[in-house]
């Protein structure tokens, strides 16, 4: 029962922790709390829903599904982020709210506020082992969380581009005289957290079968919790905090039925930012004093 | 009295940042009224040592004593309250607040207390702390600009402003980061009147300032810091001949002596 | 006043309530973005006091606003410890948590939403909006208004003139919160029921964004930019999904072209000038 409960949480975990790493991502190198990201998970599964039931093969779903993410990511930092370069602190921070709320009314306006199913031959295949019941797209799907976070980090730390992203997270204004091509790199940024965000949106959709212009605010906001727990900053960390979220999300339910999840999540955030801002396997704590 | 006791000693003050020794076993006194200048070249710790005194860095180590109180663990914001203001290298107005507005917030010093949030400063043009901080503004020739906001004012009014701002707050001792820096020969006169008339009021003044034509004709004694150690302390006459003195100047970008003719 | 004029009269006098719940801290530098979580307690604790003990709405709707203020005062400790990003995610996670809270609180009937017994009437709303626009401004009038504006812009500053920074901004966050509160219990006894999913996240969304839409720097701001949200999309019509996107939109072209909100001080300046031709600068006394 126990074991069974995390097998659950950490395909529920894998979820959060793609959306950590696009959050955590942001603030890491731009110092960017972007609300606009459960906006995008929410667009991308439901567009998996409708490409999927106009009878679109996966594989093309998979596809557009992420370049639909980064597109509209990079729209952000094109209408926002750029434009905001000057502005007091908290107007990249508004105006990524303004998309998030853009993005769910366009979407209400589209497909209406109801529940949709995904109808999906294989969703339900599965094997046992040791008494456990473990999903394979589940386990796909967790292993595309790892595997992504590895070829980002590794990104980071090979790349020409992640020379760069890391002395922009160093320090934005000096970036430019060391020669990183700041208007350039920025973008990127918001590509690969578009990528990232989508492929959670598209994980979530085929994992559980139903999407709602509504699962952005319900399950994407998790992801900050995710990405405090594991400190703000830390991509590794935000596949632990995911995964931790996860778990304990599951457990809950079991223990203190549904609704009682969210004060668990939100009262844990709560907590790491009173006494361990920096999270469990700490951050860049950059604006606190 | 026969021998005034200082109002304001430094006691072997110290500052790290990042392991980097900023200010090195400074100690220096002050006596009521007089008018000292801190020199040195760029980056001796001249602001650091007012960011020390007004607690804006609290200090590794050593005493800063005021008046015979010792002041070290006395947190920035009550220490105005005790008679130290200062004014700051780079203009800190606020810039959503207009003239008048900003140079009430200098009131603020003994003034702070839930009761006085109540004053209506904005409500009646007849409120006695509006009226005190015009007519300061208008003693200090700055009327006119009352109620505009402090943005778009040219460098060396916003730098009077600053000046007004920090009287307001009734202090003993005044602490200036470069008041004559940016400003023209004439602004640089009309800021020595009305530091002159600071001083008559018995103000103490301790002055950063690279300008030795104003510190010679201002100024009765100089302390002069080096990487954060203080190498001299003397009369302004006798630190332009130091040759410790000018040595700290040598490759420095700066010039010792260097002069507005007047 | 027809049925359809007063709906949208009692909404804007809410509204500009609610707007100045989130600016008073937005005037100290403080985004708060769980400030719905402060109009649901304020709604719910009204609504309680009027079911089972029977109070007048009003008397309510004043408990219900110092009952708010007291525990925001209490949180605002360590809620105003962090700031920039934390802040704003502390914000975030407190509304959350009193969300989903009440949601589960079977006394005031947990996600199925809690009806109100008693009713208030849109003028009486409107009286009480009045009164506290007029207490507001008159606030922002006093030492307190520019020692609020010292602190956003700049707390360093602020600190060695002898201001304290921690002090005004908590001030700030708990009137803020009281306000807020108040405008939650207008709204409870004026549409006579309260659903706590309603004052999610999303809620202190359109609040924070409609208040930064009129701008910050100046107490008028919060009024145009809850009049703007409550009037513009009424003439529009449309669904209200429809409303929200030309919002959305709207907010996205003011960060881009006007950042710092419609209404800013120079603007209030400028404009003083135009009415007054004498005002002319004039030598000091
Ligand atoms: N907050 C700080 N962090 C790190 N180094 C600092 C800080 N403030 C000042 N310094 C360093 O201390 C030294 C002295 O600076 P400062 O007091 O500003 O010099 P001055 O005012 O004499 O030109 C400089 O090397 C400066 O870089
Ligand atoms: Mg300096």
């Amino acid at each position: 029962m126990f074991g069974q409960q995390v097998v659950n949480g950490l395909m529920l975990g894998s979820v959060y922790a793609l959306v950590a790493v696009a959050f955590t991502f942001t603030i890491g190198i731009l110092n960017f709390l972007n609300f606009s990201i459960p906006g995008i998970f929410m667009v991308t599964g439901m567009a998996t829903w409708a490409m999927l039931k106009a009878g679109v093969a996966l594989p093309i779903v998979v596809v557009l599904g992420l370049a639909l993410g980064a597109a509209l990511s990079f729209l952000v930092e094109r209408f926002i982020f750029r434009a905001s370069t000057h502005s007091d602190h908290y107007v990249p921070l508004v105006g990524s709210m303004a998309f998030l709320i853009l993005f769910e009314n366009l979407v209400l306006i589209r497909w209406g506020s109801d529940l949709q199913r995904l109808e999906l031959p294989f969703a339900d295949t599965s094997m046992r082992i040791a008494g456990l019941v473990i999903g394979i797209p589940q386990v796909i799907g967790l292993l595309l969380a790892v595997g992504a976070v590895w070829a980002l980090a590794a990104i980071m730390r090979r790349t020409r581009l992640g020379r760069g992203l890391r002395t922009i997270a160093e320090n934005p204004e000096t970036a430019t005289l060391l020669g990183v091509r700041v208007g350039r790199v920025v973008p990127t940024v918001f590509i690969i957290g578009g990528v990232f965000t989508a492929l959670a949106g598209l994980l979530f959709a085929v994992n559980y079968q139903q999407v709602s212009p509504f699962m952005g605010e319900e399950v994407a906001l998790k992801g900050i919790s995710a990405m405090v727990i594991g400190g703000m900053g830390n991509i590794w960390g935000a596949i632990l905090g995911g995964l931790v979220i996860g778990v304990v999300e599951t457990a809950a339910i079991t223990w203190f039925g549904a609704r009682a999840v969210d004060i668990g999540v939100y009262g844990l955030l709560l907590l790491i930012l009173f006494f361990r801002p920096t999270g469990l396997l700490g951050g860049h704590a950059g604006e606190r004093a | 009295m026969t021998m005034a006791s200082p109002i304001l000693e430094l006691e072997g003050v110290s500052k790290n940042f990042g392991g980097l020794k900023v200010i090195d076993n400074l100690s220096f006194k002050v006596m009521p009224a007089e008018r000292v200048a801190l020199i040195g070249p760029n980056g001796a710790g001249k602001t650091t040592a007012f960011n020390l005194i007004t607690d804006l860095y609290r200090v590794d180590s050593g005493r800063i004593v005021l008046d015979g109180r010792d002041i070290t663990t006395v947190p920035s914001r009550k220490r105005i309250g005790l008679g130290i203001a200062r004014s700051f290298q780079n203009i800190r107005l606020m810039p959503h607040l207009t003239v008048l507005e900003n140079v009430m917030i200098g009131q603020s010093a003994h003034n702070a207390s839930a009761l006085a949030m109540f004053q209506p400063v904005n409500l009646f043009p007849g409120n006695r702390w509006r009226v005190h901080a015009r007519e300061a503004l208008g003693a200090a020739g700055l009327g006119q600009y009352a109620l505009e906001t402090t943005g778009a004012l040219p460098y060396g009014i916003q730098k009077r402003i600053e000046l007004v701002r920090a009287l307001l707050s009734e202090p003993r001792i005044l602490l200036l980061d470069e008041p004559a820096a940016g400003l023209n020969p004439s602004e640089t006169e009309e800021l020595r009147q009305q530091l002159n008339e600071t001083s008559r009021r018995g103000v103490t003044l301790i002055v950063v300032e690279h300008d030795m034509h104003f510190i010679g004709a201002f100024c009765q004694r100089v302390v002069v810091l080096n990487f954060g150690c203080k190498i001299a302390e003397c009369s302004p006459h006798e630190a332009q001949a130091d040759p410790l003195v000018r040595e700290a100047y040598l490759g420095s970008d700066e010039e010792l002596g260097q002069t507005h003719a007047a | 006043m027809t049925g359809y004029l007063e709906g949208v009269f009692v909404l804007l006098a809410i509204n500009i309530i609610l707007a100045y719940g989130a600016f008073l801290p937005m005037a100290a530098g403080q985004l708060n973005l769980g400030v719905a979580g402060f109009v649901a307690m304020g709604a719910y604790i009204a609504a309680y006091l009027s079911n089972e003990y029977a109070w007048t709405p009003l008397a309510a709707a004043l408990a219900a606003s110092i009952a708010t203020a007291a525990i925001a005062f209490v949180v605002a400790f360590p809620i105003l410890r962090t700031r920039g990003i934390y802040l704003a995610l502390a914000t975030f996670a407190l509304g959350q948590v009193v969300q989903a809270t009440i949601l589960n609180l079977n006394v005031v009937g947990g996600a199925s939403g809690y009806p109100v017994s008693t009713f208030l009437g849109g003028g009486m709303v409107g009286a009480v909006a009045l009164a506290v626009v007029i207490v507001v401004i008159a606030l922002f009038h006093t030492r307190l208004g520019i020692s609020l504006t010292a602190v956003s812009d700049d707390e360093i500053a602020a600190d060695m003139m002898g201001l304290s920074v921690r002090w005004l901004q908590t001030v700030a966050f708990t009137l803020g919160s009281a306000v807020a509160a108040l405008g939650g219990a207008l709204y409870a006894h004026h549409f006579s029921f309260v659903e706590a999913q309603n004052f999610g996240i999303m809620a202190s969304l359109y609040i924070v964004l409609y208040v930064l839409l009129g701008g910050t720097q100046t107490v008028w701001g919060p009024i145009l930019g809850a009049a703007v949200f409550t009037l513009l999309p009424e003439l529009l019509r449309g669904s209200a999904s429809w409303r929200y996107v030309i919002f959305a939109c709207l907010i996205i072209a003011v960060m881009v072209f006007r950042p710092q909100g419609v209404v800013t001080t120079g603007m209030l300046r400028r404009l003083l000038d135009v009415c007054r031709p004498r005002a002319l600068p004039q030598g000091g006394k």
